[in-house]
C-alpha cells in the first residue's frame, strides 16, 4: 500500500494546504471538471483544508447526470418493447427518466442488463441473434473510441441485430459553456486527466488562451487535486492562464514515447471519425425500425448537442 | 463506468488490429480486453482499461498505487471487479 499512502499522506496534505493558505491573498472560484475528481474532493474533505476564500464548485463531470432526459426516455421505451434487450453501464440504470427508470423497466419484465463494456453488449448480441440488442451508450471522450470500436466490430462481423443509442459529449464545449454563460464565477479548471491522456491537451490551450482562465490537468487522488489547486491559485495569484499538467506521471512513461503518441493518435482519430461512422452504420442498420413505430426508433446522435447541455445551478448561481 | 482501472497483460491473442486482445490480470481477477488502442502494448506491461480498453500504458509503480486507491475508495465494484477476489498491488502471483 506503500504507493497509495504515498498520495494520502496528511502531513504532505497539511503541507500544501498551508502553502495553498500563503499564497491565496483573495477570493478564487475553481472548477474540477469530472466526476471522479469530485468524488475524491467529497471523500477527502479536501474544501475543509482550503482556506474559506477558495471556493470549490464542481462541474459537470459525470456522463451518467447530463444525458438529456428526452434520450433516457427513449431508452426506457425501447427497453419495453418485446424482442429487445438493452444494456447499459450500471450508473445509467438508475438515473430517473419522465416518469420511471430502467430498474424500475427491469423489474417489470424488461430484458434490461448491465454490461462494463460496448464489447460485453456486442457480446450479447452475437450470442442471441434472435433478440435486438441495443446498447445505451453515453462518456466523454474517454468512452467514445470504445464504443465506436463496438460500432466498427459490430459491422465488421455483419451482427444485424445489435445497435446504440448514443449520448456522448465532450469536455471543452461544456467548460466554454460554463465560461460563456454571463453568470459564470468560475477563474479556474482542474482538468480532467484520463479524458487528456487521450486527447492530448491542445483544445484546452485554446480555452486558456480565449477566456483567460488557468487550467491544471489533473490527477484523481487527494495530494493531486490538492497539488492541481496549489497551481491553480499559483497562476491566478500571479495573474498567468496558462495549462499546466500536474498528472504528469500518467502520460510521462518513456518506455516507447513513440508507442503512447501513435496510440493516443490511433483513439484520438476513432473520436473524430464517430459523427460519420455512426451515421453510416445507423443507414446500415436502419432496415431495423423497433416495430415500425416511429417514435420507438433508435435515434443516433454522435453527440449531445450543446443546447442539450445544461449548465450546473452551482456553476452560475450563488454557491450555497 | 468512469474510472479506468490498471491490469497487467499475461498474454495477447489475435492478429487484427482492431480485435487484438489482452488476457489481463487486475490483481487477481482476470479478464480479456481489447488492446485496439495501445498497439505497442505487450505481455507483462502495465495498462489502464475503461470499459473493456487499455488506453494507455503505464508504468508498475503507477499501476499499484492506483489500483490501491481504487480499491481503498471502494471503486472497483462498479468497473466489474469483485472486491474480495482482487488483492491490491499483488501482481508477482499473476505473472
Amino acid at each position: 500500500m506503500k504507493y497509495c499512502d504515498e498520495y494520502r499522506d496528511p502531513q504532505i496534505a497539511q503541507a500544501i494546504a498551508g502553502r495553498i493558505a500563503n499564497a491565496t491573498t483573495r477570493p478564487w472560484v475553481l472548477m474540477e471538471v469530472c466526476g471522479g475528481q469530485t468524488h475524491t474532493l467529497m471523500r477527502y474533505g479536501i474544501g475543509d483544508l482550503l482556506p474559506d476564500s477558495i471556493e470549490l464548485v464542481h462541474g459537470p463531470g459525470c456522463p451518467v447526470c447530463v444525458t438529456p432526459l428526452e434520450l433516457i426516455d427513449q431508452a426506457i421505451r425501447l427497453a419495453a418493447i418485446p424482442g429487445v434487450t438493452l444494456a447499459s453501464f450500471g450508473d445509467m440504470l438508475r438515473v430517473p427518466g419522465s416518469s420511471t427508470d430502467l430498474f424500475d423497466v427491469r423489474a417489470g419484465g424488461a430484458d434490461v442488463r448491465v454490461v462494463y463494456s460496448p464489447l460485453d453488449a456486442l457480446k450479447i448480441a452475437r450470442d442471441n441473434p434472435e433478440r435486438q440488442v441495443v446498447f445505451f451508450a453515453v462518456g466523454f471522450e474517454t468512452t467514445a473510441p470504445a464504443n465506436a470500436m463496438a460500432v466498427w466490430q459490430a459491422h465488421h462481423e455483419g451482427i444485424a441485430n445489435f445497435s446504440m443509442l448514443v449520448s456522448h459529449v465532450l469536455v471543452p464545449p461544456a467548460m466554454r459553456l460554463i465560461l460563456q454563460s454571463p453568470s459564470n464565477r468560475v477563474q479556474g479548471f482542474i482538468g480532467p486527466g484520463h479524458v487528456c491522456s487521450i486527447m492530448g491537451f491542445g483544445e484546452y490551450h485554446d480555452i486558456a488562451r480565449e477566456f483567460g482562465v488557468p487550467i491544471v490537468i489533473g490527477g484523481f487522488e487527494p495530494l493531486d487535486l490538492l497539488e492541481a489547486i496549489s497551481m491553480l491559485v499559483a497562476q491566478l495569484e500571479e495573474g498567468r492562464a496558462e495549462v499546466e499538467n500536474q498528472y504528469s506521471r500518467s502520460v510521462e512513461y518513456d518506455g516507447s514515447g513513440g508507442g503512447l503518441v501513435k496510440s493516443k493518435k490511433a483513439a484520438w482519430c476513432c473520436v473524430m471519425s464517430m459523427p460519420r461512422m455512426t451515421r453510416s452504420a445507423a443507414l446500415a442498420w436502419s432496415r431495423w425500425k423497433c416495430g415500425n413505430r416511429p417514435n420507438a426508433s433508435v435515434r443516433w446522435c454522435s453527440r449531445a448537442k450543446r443546447s442539450q447541455l445544461t449548465v450546473p445551478h452551482s456553476a452560475n448561481d450563488a454557491h450555497p | 463506468m468512469c474510472l479506468a482501472v490498471p491490469g497487467r497483460v499475461l498474454s495477447i491473442a489475435g492478429e487484427d488490429p482492431a480485435f487484438r486482445s489482452g488476457w489481463i490480470d487486475f490483481c487477481g481477477v482476470r479478464k480479456t480486453v481489447n488492446l485496439a488502442f495501445t498497439p505497442e502494448v505487450r505481455a507483462g506491461d502495465f495498462v489502464l482499461v475503461h470499459v473493456g480498453f487499455a488506453i494507455s500504458r503505464i508504468n508498475r509503480e503507477e499501476a499499484a498505487r492506483t489500483f490501491a486507491f481504487l480499491a481503498h475508495i471502494g471503486a472497483l465494484a462498479e468497473e466489474g471487479i469483485t472486491p474480495g477476489e482482487a488483492s491490491p498491488g499483488n501482481w508477482d502471483d499473476a505473472a
